[in-house]
């Protein structure tokens, strides 16, 4: 049974359609995941549903009703949650709190905490979710936040749940979890509206499939009836031939980065050896040190013990401008708050690092800048009308490129990429290894960290794999395979 | 796409919109006082806010780069006194008594700095707690006394006019506001100030020491209140604890009406300035309509709520 349908529904933002005539119905009880390459329309047509977007043409039937429209309030009370990939709660109140903020049942005008404890209780237990009800919200992990997220729908009664991204910054352990959870839901008749750029993970869960391109509706499929393959193609609207692209020039002998020993912020003793033209994967559950780890190599935070060995000579790195001296560069994991300056034209990102550079004496060159810009913007094939524009206005994965940009200004040869596509779109990712694999070339070595274990078995030569801060193991290419990464990365 | 090259009337407007709002006040207080628009009245416009104009920029710089200054006041007062208390001792002279003015600011200013990175707390917050020490400092230094007879040689700088004509203060005022203007928009340093404000772990990955550079622009912003508590001093030809007092206020309210970024990064220098007459041509413009100083608190408070409104409208849009 259909149990919310949207007819010709159609989005114009000055300048933009971000909805052209889509139509798309969703089934009582079914896992339905919507894909779609950024911009393609996903969170436009989400904000449909949760009634934050008012559409200019088309109508909306739920549970037999039609309406024009609906607002958040609407929404709420015809039963649909949205659990948004950046999740807004009091992070200073207790989980318990947290459910029932507004979902008050407290009798009379005091809050009857006990009440309150046990029913979340009751609730995250049935998830698998073992923390204390009076835990605050902020000493969650994502997933469990999530978890907390989904306990308020159901509170809610919800009768259509979209999770948006839900995989994107949890563990595989969780990740199952979480599933467990969908399928849980699913069985008591919840419709499950699916989002996510991990395409593998939809053939696991889902039941049926809607693609979105530029805003078009393209095609719904039982997801029994296509593969991964079927799904990009439908997507970007052309065949992508192979999901990485081939690196055809091993790495060399000679060794530029000798790690020994190294602990700190939260690592210990971890010990590798980086060749040149190498790209070198980190895996790891999240938490396990991976980041950390180049921080401590990138001088973002302080070395306790071990050596680090640069061509030969030991390096002594105590800030992030010593390790760029150095030669290493970091594209750091969270480009919005770590790597973009959001608010700031695309060419003064990319010559923040090397500005003095840049300068005639104390003064700014800003014809040697906008050289500089140019130069890397178009190495990087920015897609921008022009690099005056801010960098938040961007795609995500132009964003990225800034950022690359930002970094290969400074000339290193050693790179860091920490979680080097995430949330950018299937297009923009396979330029970004093919930007990869062009560096090995010209002789640069790659530190890869990523919890994309198909990015990581794809795009690496070697694997080295951490468990809660300590080195489980370094797999050679020949017996690269998700199980192994998956046993080490669990400490087994 | 947006086409940020083309711009539209209303951006060119907002753009503009300190410079027409004190077009429009000097119009308003034209038609309501024939008073106002007088050599004279404007003059004093002028020479009243001058020293406002300076804290103004160094409140300016300080919140660019992502922090606050709340002590700013009275480490004028501080200034203030112990320049005057030297002068009028006769102990030392005066060109030696300006400079230790300065210098005092300067360590306040980087007191300020240093306790802010080190406390790892808002800056906000710590000068609050600054304010009252160098609150403490200032009386201590004065004793409650208002020093008066200053050296007329010291005077000069405050009320002194070149060529007969063009006060001295003013001029000050004008090339340091052009140097910081000039460091901020075309030099390194300038461009590091932005983008500490504007997201300081992305600086701080990017290799920026971030700490220092907040640093420095508490120190940088020491030398601009000193200069502008001497020359307030000047003006006034006395001082005494409470000079200055209340100016960080005034300079905050300017730097927002500008459209300063209140968490930092974004801001320009010259709309702040203009900002300052706009606050200044509606206190002028006020006294000679007899609206006192209270009414103005007033006014002053409305227009600063007004204008977040505005800013949170146009951040909106964006």
């Amino acid at each position: 049974m259909e149990l919310l349908e949207l007819h010709n529904i159609t989005k114009k933002y000055p300048g933009v359609i971000a909805l052209n005539d889509v139509s798309i119905s969703f089934r009582e009880g079914e896992v339905h995941a919507l894909v779609g390459e950024n911009g393609a329309g996903k969170s436009t047509f989400i904000k449909t549903i949760s009634g934050a977007v008012q559409p200019n043409e088309g109508k909306i039937v739920f549970d037999g009703v039609t309406y024009d429209h609906l607002t958040p309030q609407k929404s709420l009370e015809l039963g649909i949650s949205v659990v948004y990939q950046e999740m807004i709660q009091f992070e200073a109140m207790s989980v318990a709190d947290n459910l029932f903020m507004s979902n008050g049942s407290d009798a009379g005008f005091f809050v009857n905490d006990a009440e309150r404890n046990k029913k979340t209780a009751e609730l995250l237990e049935k998830f698998q979710c073992h923390v204390s009800p009076k835990t605050w919200v902020r000493e969650l992990s994502m997933a469990n936040r999530q978890i907390v997220e989904i306990c308020k729908a159901i509170l809610r009664k919800a009768r259509v749940l979209i999770l948006d991204e839900p995989t994107a910054s949890i563990t595989v352990e969780e990740q199952r979890r979480l599933f467990d959870v969908i399928r849980e839901l699913k069985k008591q008749g919840v419709t499950i509206i699916y989002i996510s750029h991990r395409l593998d993970e939809l053939f696991e869960i889902c039941d049926r499939v809607s693609i979105l391109r530029d805003g078009r509706y393209i095609d719904t499929l039982d997801i029994s009836d296509t593969d991964k393959q079927g799904l990009i193609k439908l997507m970007v609207g052309r065949e992508l031939s192979e999901n990485y692209p081939v690196k055809d020039n091993p790495p060399e002998k000679e060794v530029v980065l000798k790690v020994d020993n190294l602990s700190g912020n939260g690592v210990r003793n971890i010990s590798f050896e980086l060749h040149k033209g190498e790209i070198l994967g980190f895996a790891g559950l999240v938490g396990a040190g991976r980041t950390e780890l180049m921080h401590l190599l990138y001088g973002a935070a302080g070395i306790e013990a071990g050596t680090v060995t640069m061509n030969g000579k030991t390096l002594s790195i105590r800030t992030p401008s010593d390790a760029m001296k150095a030669g290493i560069g970091l594209i750091p994991e969270d480009r919005k708050w770590q790597g973009c300056f959001l608010e700031k034209p695309i060419y003064w990102n990319i010559s923040i690092a090397n500005i003095k550079s840049l300068c005639n004496g104390p003064f700014i060159s800003s014809s040697k800048e906008a050289a500089l810009a140019d130069h890397y913007g178009q190495r990087m094939r920015i897609k921008a009308p022009d690099y005056r524009v801010n960098a938040g206005t961007l795609s995500g994965g132009n964003q990225q490129k800034v950022v690359i940009a930002k970094s290969l200004a400074s000339l290193p040869e050693i790179l860091i990429f920490d979680e080097p596509t995430r949330g950018i779109d299937i297009g923009a990712r396979y330029e970004i290894y093919q930007l990869m694999i062009d560096l090995t070339k010209e002789g640069k070595s790659i530190l890869m960290v990523s919890s994309d274990m198909e990015e990581l078995l794809g795009m690496s030569e070697r694997i080295v794999v951490l468990h809660e801060g300590e080195q489980t193991g370094t797999i050679e290419r020949p017996e690269f395979s998700q199980e192994r990464v998956l046993a080490l990365a669990s400490g087994l | 796409m947006e086409n940020k090259t083309k711009k539209s009337f209303g951006q060119i407007v907002s753009n503009f919109s300190m410079p027409i709002l004190l077009l429009l006040l000097m119009l308003v207080f034209s038609i309501l006082s024939d008073r106002f628009f007088t050599p004279l009245n404007l003059t004093n416009i002028l020479v009243q806010n001058v020293h406002i104009a300076i804290c103004a920029t160094g409140v300016f710089m300080i919140m660019v780069s992502g922090g606050c200054d709340l002590s700013i006041g009275y480490q004028m007062s501080v200034a203030a006194v112990l320049v005057a208390k030297l002068l009028s001792n006769g102990t030392v002279s005066v060109p030696v008594a300006i400079l230790m003015g300065i210098a005092i600011c300067v360590a306040l200013g980087c007191f300020n700095g240093v306790m802010s990175i080190a406390l790892n707390s808002q800056p906000m917050i710590v000068t609050l707690g600054t304010m009252a020490i160098f609150q403490g400092i200032s009386y201590l230094i004065s004793g409650s006394k208002t020093y008066h007879n200053l050296p007329r040689s010291f005077m000069y700088l405050g009320q002194g006019k070149l060529f007969g004509k063009i006060p001295l203060n003013a001029v000050i005022a004008l090339v340091l506001i052009v140097i910081v203007g000039i460091i901020l928009n075309r030099t390194h340093i300038g461009r590091k100030v932005y983008a500490v404000g504007d997201n300081p772990e992305a600086a701080k990955l990017a290799g920026l020491n971030v700490p220092k550079i907040k640093i420095l622009v508490f120190t940088c912003a020491g030398i601009l209140v000193g200069i502008s508590a001497i020359l307030l001093a000047a003006r006034s030809g006395s001082a005494d604890s409470s000079t200055g007092t209340g100016i960080e206020f005034t300079g905050i309210i300017a730097c927002v009406l500008s459209g300063v970024a209140l968490k930092g990064g974004e801001g320009t220098l010259w709309k702040a300035i203009v900002a300052v007459f706009v606050l200044g041509v509606l206190s002028n413009g006020m006294q000679l309509i007899n609206l006192g100083t209270y009414p103005q608190y007033i006014a002053k408070g409305i227009i600063m709520l007004v204008s977040l409104y505005l800013s949170n409208k146009t951040a909106k849009k964006a």
